[in-house]
């Protein structure tokens, strides 16, 4: 019976992060943060305003042009038709129509090139920013988001904010020039009508902030959810193998399906509160064209009016006409509460701190020999809970030390500190004496070659693979490090050779080929020293055997910082550090870590001496 | 990896063109929309309800222009017209709204539904499917069924398949209420409809392929980021920032280019119905102004006749431009049936003959 509660329990666990955050979003006044975003948004029309006069001047002659149909063929009605009737101004009357018509057109079309132009370029410069923003950020940003992610910001979100920059600035400038065009023409023939006719406007108005007000809550959290449904997907979908072999599949559709409950259900209520709203303004409109006829109809009936049938018909007319404008308003709003949404989730990131960065006097320095030092290094991912503690040892130029710890005990951070993936919160690191603050980030990373624990390579030749540190390597240098990888051979023996390419179009690397392309990678430009997360641990004893004389041939003249997986490295290794919870808890060569009777010779003793190399300490690596 | 059955369609037949007739995947989403069926079908209803009610409004104008304000000009009596005119005009305005917010509710339940079901079955069906459909790089690939398709067909079920069943009414509503009005006067309006439907048609030829252009570099440009994002740990470490980032601008610049481009054909084929529209005003208010004069038709006719010209050109306009929609909706669509069709290679034992490991 404990059992199969346990199991219950865990049930939702994979879709738990994402039931809560879905549940936890609470609809609440997103008015002034809208406000705050639109202001945002604001600032990336600053560099356009040549676009934005153009705009402004299109738009107020559009609103001209179009409002000039109704009112001759008002002057039709009333001086063609008459009475009198005079047939004779009919002619001119249909070539204004026409010709205000064709200049409409033509407005109209150059309107919306020139607005269409502005919007891409200032998504464009929201996207540029963004992806800048990305490059910039440090590793744990990237420990603590998913690519999917990421990438649907700047595309699906981006393209939201497209949406809304396509038309917002057109469509609320013919809102409000249209309507004052239409009160400078029909006030002096009746004010009073006039003033009944714009009576509903104040009504639409509230109809339509109320709209606002209330919707704009649901879509946001509606488009917060997608964004992390769809890394909810991607993650299932990348670790299908790891959901299948736990047999996770059930679990992983079921919490799916309750998320999507909630989505729909959201959709369905912000459906309920458009639906109410959105037909109501032209409504009301159209009513305010009854009031209108009433006190015209009576008036007109007064002996001695000065009104007419036909002024009745323009009243009419324009107020049939406003619904257009009034209606693209209320979807240009729409668009606006989506927009927002995914404009605040693309600036979330741009936003985000960089963490790592250059010191504003950081030079260009050149590691002549490449001793490095640590002294006192204290560093964790959450400030409170330090991974590393107090970490002190010093590596002599050309040393090769191999790193050894349990799982959790701080290798990788280690090894990442000193390329400043990530930065310590004290102590400090310094190669040739200098403090690695003082290098240009730039200048420290491209002198430090580095085999990261996952292997990626980017889609393109092995050629350009090889050469991803050093774009201008001589094909001799490539050869090279192709060579000291172990991985040459293979290469040529490719119909393409270093030209094959790589990834989803190209040839289908196996572990141990990809890792051995990314030893060479790091080789290209023979950098004085040297880290690698050597994790690689689930390969057959050929490949294996290849890996290891490849990193042997790597690391005979760099200063190199191994996490070592196998005997055969550590016994290469000049010396040997072990971790322990964050600590160094030994540091020396392996004669003197075995005469010490400590950690290293129980780990020696249990895990290499027994167990033929290769070792299995932990499967691929956390 | 030949026949396509049983297996996603590979890259390159994705971007072939489409296998599965329109029509029978319309019908696998009507399915879909069984289970909301009720829904579906007042949703409908009140659709073209709501459009009819809709090009009431200008008759309404035309009969109060007509019976009422004109004939009060000689007999202040008349206005006892309004009486009548007033309550039946609300009643219609009120119906047109009603009717409106059912449409929208009922659409918006339907296709938020439909959406969900086919989003479900989707994960469902990945969840025990060949683990080789997974191999690296395809990722990417299927993550876009489930979220992009999907939402693609979500928008357009919620405002294409809206706009396109009320553009429709309108337009045959038009022509009914204009034939009703004035026969010759309705066929002289519509003289210009055939040339504007080969134009537009012609026209939004070259659209689609600038728009398809763009959905292309925009997929590019999207893989471009995916991947950088993927290895910016690499470009970090070899501190190759900058030659990414010139990648990825030269590839944002074709998208931008690409849209631009888009941007300028779809919207020049505005001015020519503009054009055209303006031909037909023209020979209404010629013939118009002339049969007003003669006595054949009255005034409130001849303005109501302007407005259901308006009224059937801008939904014209609108239902081309639905046309994308359509079809970007419909490719949606088959890839995810795709995904769902997928057969099962490796079937689970039924319960009674799996064996419990002690």
């Amino acid at each position: 019976m404990r059992r199969f509660d346990y199991a219950k329990k865990t049930i939702m666990s994979i879709a738990k992060p994402l039931l809560d955050y879905a549940k936890s979003l609470k609809p609440q006044k997103g008015f002034t943060q809208s406000f705050s975003a639109f202001k945002r948004l604001m600032k990336y029309h600053r560099r356009y305003c040549w676009f934005i006069v153009a705009i402004l001047i299109l738009a107020l002659v559009r609103s001209i042009l179009f409002s000039l149909e109704p009112l001759y063929t008002t002057f039709i009605i009333i001086n063609v038709i008459g009475p009198p009737s005079n047939t004779s101004l009919l002619w001119g009357y249909l070539s204004i129509i026409v010709l205000a018509g064709i200049g409409y057109a033509i407005s109209n079309f150059v309107l919306t090139l020139v607005h269409g132009v502005m919007s891409q370029y200032i998504v464009r410069d929201i996207r540029t920013e963004y992806y800048r923003s990305l490059q910039g950020k440090s590793f744990s940003f990237y420990d603590s988001v998913a690519v999917g992610d990421l990438t649907s910001r700047a595309t699906v979100d981006l393209q939201m904010v497209d949406m809304f920059l396509r038309t917002w600035l057109g469509t609320v400038l013919n809102a409000v020039f249209f309507t004052i065009i239409i009160i400078v023409i029909i006030y002096p023939i009746s004010p009073i009508m006039t003033l009944i006719s714009m009576a509903t406007m104040p009504l639409i108005f509230y109809f339509t902030t109320r709209l606002w007000v209330e919707t704009m809550p649901l879509f946001r959290n509606m488009q917060l959810i997608i964004g992390r449904l769809s890394s909810y997907i991607q993650q299932n979908i990348v670790g299908m193998k790891t959901v299948r072999i736990f047999r996770r599949e059930k679990e992983v559709v079921d919490g799916f399906k309750e998320v999507e409950n909630i989505y729909v259900n959201t959709a369905i209520t912000a459906g309920k509160i458009q639906s109410i709203y959105m037909p109501l303004g032209p409504a009301i409109l159209t009513l305010g064209i009854a009031l209108v006829y009433v006190y015209a109809g009576y008036s007109i009936s007064i002996p001695g009016s000065v009104l007419m049938v036909g002024d009745i018909i323009l009243f009419a007319r324009y107020m049939m006409r406003l619904t257009f404008p009034l209606r693209d308003l209320s979807t240009t709003l729409g668009t606006w509460i989506a927009a927002y949404a995914g404009l605040e989730r693309v600036l979330e990131m741009t936003d985000a701190p960089r963490n790592v960065e250059d010191l504003p006097d950081a030079k260009d320095i050149k590691i002549e020999k490449g001793k490095l030092e640590l002294e006192n290094v204290t560093f964790g991912y959450a400030k409170d809970r330090p991974v590393l503690n107090n970490v002190t040892f010093t590596v002599q130029p050309g040393e090769k030390i191999a790193i050894l710890g349990a799982t959790g005990s701080g290798k990788s951070s280690l090894i990442y500190l000193i390329p400043r993936f990530y930065d310590i919160q004290a102590g400090s690191i310094r190669i040739d004496g200098t403090d690695i603050r003082q290098f240009k980030l730039a200048s420290l990373r491209r002198q430090i070659g580095v085999v990261l624990q996952d292997v990626f390579l980017f889609s393109g030749t092995i050629r350009e693979n090889i050469a991803f540190g050093k774009p201008d390597a001589s094909m001799d240098e490539i050869v090279q490090a192709a060579k000291a990888a172990r991985i040459h051979d293979f290469i040529e023996s490719l119909p393409s050779g270093y030209d094959t390419p790589v990834g989803e179009r190209g040839v289908t690397l196996s572990g141990g080929q990809k890792q051995r392309i990314t030893i060479a990678r790091a080789l290209v430009s023979n950098p004085k020293m040297l880290i690698m997360d050597d994790s690689l641990s689930f390969v057959d004893a050929k490949t294996e055997q290849e890996i290891q004389s490849a990193i042997e041939e790597a690391t005979k003249t760099r200063t190199t910082l191994i996490i070592a997986q196998r005997f055969s490295t550590i016994k290469t290794a000049e010396k040997i550090l072990v971790l322990e919870n964050g600590s160094v808890a030994e540091f020396g060569t392996h004669d003197l870590l075995i005469a010490k009777n400590g950690v290293y010779k129980k780990v020696y003793e249990t895990q290499f001496v027994q167990k033929a190399s290769p070792i299995l300490e932990e499967t691929g690596g956390a | 990896m030949s026949g396509s059955y049983g297996t996603f369609s590979t890259k390159q037949e994705e971007k072939r063109k489409r296998t599965v007739p329109d029509r029978v995947l319309i019908r696998r989403v009507y399915e879909y929309a069984q289970a909301n069926k009720r829904n579906l079908r007042i949703g409908i209803t009140a659709t073209i309800i709501g459009a009819f009610t809709g090009l009431a409004s200008p008759y309404m104008h035309a009969i109060a222009i007509d019976r009422i304000i004109t004939p009060s000009v000689t007999d202040p009596k008349n206005l006892m017209g309004f009486l009548w005119w007033i309550p039946l005009f609300a009643a219609i305005i009120l119906g047109n709204y009603v009717f409106q917010y059912i449409q929208t509710y009922q659409m918006r339940v339907v296709g938020e539904n439909v959406v969900a079901k086919m989003r479900d079955d989707m994960m469902e069906k990945l969840q025990v499917i060949s683990l080789r459909y997974f191999s690296e790089g395809e990722a990417g690939r299927i993550i876009s069924r489930p979220t992009n398709d999907a939402n693609t067909v979500r928008i357009f079920l919620r405002v294409g398949l809206t706009s396109i069943l009320v553009d429709v009414s309108s337009i045959l509503g038009s022509f009914a209420i204009m034939f009703y009005l004035d026969l010759r006067l309705s066929l002289l309006a519509m003289s210009v409809l055939p040339v504007a439907l080969v134009l537009v048609w012609y026209l939004g030829k070259y659209s689609r392929a600038a728009y398809r252009r763009t959905l292309i570099t925009t997929s590019g440009l999207t893989a471009r980021m995916q991947e950088d994002l993927a290895g910016i740990k690499v470009t970090q470490a070899y501190a190759q920032e900058q030659e990414t980032e010139k990648k990825f601008l030269k590839s944002q610049d074709e998208n931008v280019k690409a849209t631009i481009r888009a941007i300028l054909i779809g919207s020049s084929y505005t001015p020519f119905v503009i054009g055209l529209r303006l031909i037909g005003t023209m020979i209404i208010l010629f013939y118009g102004v002339n049969a007003v004069l003669t006595g054949t038709i009255t005034l409130g006719i001849l303005v109501a006749f302007t407005e259901y010209q308006f009224s059937y050109f801008m939904p014209l306009v609108d239902l081309v431009s639905m046309y994308d929609q359509y079809q970007s909706a419909m490719s949606a669509i088959e890839r995810i049936f795709d995904v769902i069709d997928t057969r099962i290679e490796v079937l689970d034992a039924p319960p009674e003959r799996s064996i419990a490991l002690q």
